[in-house]
């Protein structure tokens, strides 16, 4: 503010990643990677200069500040900017996002996981090849602002993946697995490297299938992909700068029915779990999806006071917009029930069914996927796509199990969707 | 550098090295006609690497005191001990021969000398430019630039000391059109190894008027056919091909790994005999150029495909070990908190003898792809999927129906083979950055107009 800011914020961080790297079935490499941040974002008539240093030191900071101030000098005024968020008291009280056993462990405790994880590939498939490793990340940052807001968070997270690949002549199968954590109670590396494998094997025998319009089944991480890229498009500021999607469609039907999610940011230990935004304002519940209604565009200070709402509390920390836990209503049947009723159909492990953000169009490779026949899952596919968008896959959806995959604070479901175009090099 | 180094050596690793980095970055945004935002970076640190007992250990810090960084040094040694015992597959190096040398960048006009206001009038040029050329149809411009300057120190336990000055500027434009409540976008990008001469040599009616017009072209396109196609790829979808469906399968990290489908391939065909690919950092001032890797390997041309024919892999130090070959400068770092890995250059299939006109005319039936944005491929089964920007209906060898934004899938060595016909107008259009394990690198890609049967199309009916 001594440099000439109008408004201003900065937020600081800290971290340490103690991370292994498994390659070719072995333990490759360990690491220790401490970093240290300083961002500041300063404000002049509306408009922002941003400055980040990862140099140590007071000096470092101060200049810092002072450039973003200068930087901020070079903008043009922005007559919508109206203020930084002032400060509130959080809603709640979150258990669970900090854990003294997660940060008390040795990079040996991870190189322990990893070991365990390549015995067990080895003894699903002797000539697997394994590669992947784990990460145990402590962190810490504090926000403050030139309107009084100061607020911290710390945080605790593990995690731990594989991608198996195996091999029968020229016949390739592969696939992944992994598990996520903030606390150690919550984390499960037994038996990761057996899924990861045994899903792989699964995938060999590959077959181009013939184009058609089919029904999808989009397993946990394909399902809750595209429901989740399609909230991440009402970013207020994207609809604000006419260059999303979801421009117009505030208080409109994007999905069918059956699709309600609500955003929870209080789940204890959760993955995304934030008492406050990057903004330092106070998180709440939001049903953002009921009944397929998009409720409202994500918001930070300045989309909400330039649209003249209430602030949804989205900024992310770091800069942009961005959710937190998401957490979808479930149906009354199971995966299996909702691919036993299918004759024929595509079930999508893992695709790259994100929609173009500005479009809405989808055309997506289907990276793991096999196909129905007859209520089953008949056989592994290759050289797939989906050629669709948000609005008719959204608006497609027929059903969504009530069976799930769930990590802290996640629940991932399968969503069925009904007659989608499947383009096949068959 | 040199007492760290030393003390490594004392202290019996296998091998050691140190990369200190110290770089700066501005970034601007222009948009709705207004300097939005400005941002600026800085930073400073070292990466610590060992070899011990066929464990790597790496200890990154941004505290670069000699105290912190013989701290580091142990922080390595004792992450690499740790791992030693579980590891199965020592890592190694290959021998090279030290290197003292200092190289820049060569350029004409350091951005850092470019008063701010300057740089921001720029590239609000090139955001009215495109304001202008989408007139009523405009929904949105986002006009943005960069520039890095970042000095890497190395030394190893081999003796290299080097010292390396990069400087980058890059400029894209991100038009966004709309028409009765339709959106369709295109944008143009420009980045490259090189000073601010790359920003003040455009010209802002010609460069950002391309995607204003096509941005506003695509409003009347119609989407895009599904099915399998015999088609035309313009050079930047070439470039994003190359890169993605097949440089990836190249880096030795991934053979070795037994996650690329080359693995065992050197000496066989594995494109159809018009195809050459090269990968080559040495090429004067494009994205993914350098003089020395971050391993003190000087740069050279890698010729990975000739005549459909696979004659070798992009190295790093320790892959050149494990598959016994020399060396050959591929291996790179995104920052100093990152170790190095093997990575792309600028990567690019060769010229033939074929005019777009000549391959056009003998084409009966098939699409016209071009522009492009971003690709990705799973090496281990070779399957790849590239974005295409715009697609035309060919029909009796003359172009027609227009059609939008698309991506296209395949597999790698069937569409490698499947290719019959190679233009002579090598192209190079990708200058960006590619990500691999956590780390973004820049890189450029390219080469001439391709024809190649049977590529899956993933559009709408």
């Amino acid at each position: 503010m001594k440099a000439g800011a109008e408004w201003a914020e900065a937020l600081c961080g800290t971290s340490r990643q103690i991370g292994v790297i498994v390659e070719k079935t072995s333990i490759r490499e360990c690491e220790v990677v401490r970093d240290y941040t300083v961002r500041v974002r300063a404000f002049i008539n509306g408009g922002v200069g941003f400055a980040t240093t990862r140099r140590l030191g007071e000096e470092a900071a101060r200049r810092c500040a002072e450039n973003a101030v200068e930087l901020a000098r070079a903008t043009h005024p922005d007559p919508d900017f109206v203020a930084l968020p002032s400060p509130a008291a959080a809603q709640a009280q979150i258990e669970g996002l900090f854990d003294d056993k997660l940060a008390g462990l040795a990079a040996a405790e991870v190189v322990r996981w990893c070991s365990q994880g390549i015995e067990e590939a080895r003894a699903v498939a002797p000539d697997v090849a394994l590669s992947g490793g784990g990460d145990l990340v402590v962190s810490e940052m504090a926000l403050a602002s030139s309107t009084g807001v100061a607020v911290q968070r710390r945080g605790t997270h593990v995690q731990l993946g594989y991608f198996a690949v195996v091999q029968r002549g020229d016949d390739v199968g592969s696939y992944f697995d992994q598990d996520v954590a903030r606390r150690l109670l919550d984390f499960e590396p037994q038996g990761l490297g057996t899924k990861a494998t045994t899903e792989a094997l699964r995938f060999l025998g590959a077959r181009k299938v013939a184009t058609a319009r089919l029904p999808l089944v989009l397993g946990p991480f394909a399902g809750m992909g595209v429901i989740a890229s399609a909230i991440a498009a009402a970013n207020a500021e994207s609809v604000q700068r006419g260059r999303s999607c979801m421009v117009g469609r505030e208080g409109t039907q994007i999905a069918s029915e059956v699709v309600t999610v609500t955003e929870d940011p209080f789940i204890p230990a959760g993955l995304a779990s934030t008492a406050y935004d990057g903004e330092g304002v106070p998180k709440r519940r939001l049903t953002l999806l009921d009944r397929g209604v998009l409720t409202t565009y994500l918001h930070n200070s300045y989309t909400a006071n330039k649209a003249g709402v209430e602030n949804t509390a989205h900024a992310a920390w770091g800069g942009g917009i961005t959710t937190s836990n998401l957490v979808p209503t479930l149906g009354d049947k199971t995966e299996a029930e909702l691919i036993a009723e299918l004759d024929e159909g595509i079930y999508i492990n893992a695709a790259g069914l994100t929609p173009d953000p500005v479009t809405g169009d989808i055309s997506a490779t289907i990276d793991f996927g096999f196909k129905i026949e007859k209520g089953e899952l008949a056989y592994p596919i290759t050289t797939t796509m989906v050629g669709s968008d948000i609005f008719e896959l959204l608006g497609k959806i027929d059903a969504i199990s009530s069976d799930y995959r769930s990590e802290p604070g996640q629940i991932m479901p399968t969503v069925r969707v009904r007659d989608i175009q499947v383009v096949g090099g068959g | 550098m040199e007492r760290v180094i030393r003390t490594a050596a004392r202290k019996g690793v296998d091998f050691a090295d140190l990369r200190i980095t110290d770089s700066t970055n501005t970034s601007i945004m222009v948009q709705d006609g207004r300097a939005d935002k400005i941002s600026a970076g800085e930073a400073l640190g070292a990466g610590l690497r060992v070899l011990v007992d066929g464990a790597w250990g790496f200890a990154p810090t941004n505290n670069i005191a000699e105290r912190q960084l013989l701290q580091a040094l142990d922080d390595a040694i004792a992450m690499a001990r740790t791992a030693a015992p579980s590891v199965t597959d020592p890592g190694m190096v290959a021998q090279i021969e030290p290197v003292e040398a200092s190289v820049r960048t060569e350029y004409k006009i350091d951005p850092r000398q470019v008063p701010l206001k300057e740089r921001v009038a720029a590239i609000f040029a090139l955001e009215e430019a495109a304001r202008q050329q989408a007139g009523d149809k405009l929904a949105n411009v986002v006009a943005s630039y960069g520039d890095a300057v970042t000095t890497m120190y190395l030394a190893n336990t081999y003796g290299t000391y080097l010292q390396v000055e990069v400087v980058r500027c890059g400029v894209n434009v991100f038009v966004t059109a709309t028409d009765n409540g339709e959106l369709q976008w295109a944008s143009k990008r420009r980045a490259k190894l090189g000073g601010y001469e790359l920003i003040s040599s455009l010209d802002p009616e010609q460069f950002a008027g391309e995607p204003a017009r096509k941005a506003v072209a695509l409003l009347s396109a119609r989407p895009a056919p599904a099915g399998t196609f015999e088609v035309i790829i313009d050079p930047i979808i070439c470039g994003l091909l190359v890169h993605e469906a097949f440089g990836h399968n190249c880096e030795a990290d991934a053979v070795w790994a037994g996650e690329s489908i080359l693995e065992g391939k050197i000496g066989q065909q594995v494109a159809h005999e018009s195809v050459t690919i090269i990968d080559d950092p040495t090429l004067p001032g494009l994205n993914g150029s350098f003089v020395y890797d971050h391993e003190g390997v000087q740069a050279r041309q890698h010729r990975l495909v000739h005549e459909g024919t696979l004659e070798s892999y992009l190295h790093s130090l320790e892959t050149a070990a494990r598959f016994g070959v020399r060396p050959q400068g591929s291996a790179r770092a995104q920052g100093y908190s990152f170790p190095p890995i093997v990575r792309m250059s600028n990567t690019f299939v060769a010229p033939g003898d074929c005019s777009f006109q000549e391959m056009l005319s003998d084409t009966k039936k098939g699409l016209y792809l071009t522009g492009g944005n971003w690709g990705y491929v799973f090496t281990a089964r070779g399957q790849f999927t590239c974005n295409v920007e715009e697609a035309y209906a060919i029909e009796n060898g003359k172009l027609g129906q227009h059609y939008r934004n698309v991506s296209i899938s395949g597999l790698t060595l069937e569409t490698l083979r499947s290719v019959t016909a190679v233009g002579n107008d090598l192209r190079f259009e990708l200058g960006g950055t590619c990500g691999k394990d956590g780390q973004s690198m820049p890189v450029d890609a390219g080469g001439p107009h391709l024809r190649i049967r049977n590529v899956v199309v993933g559009g709408r009916g």
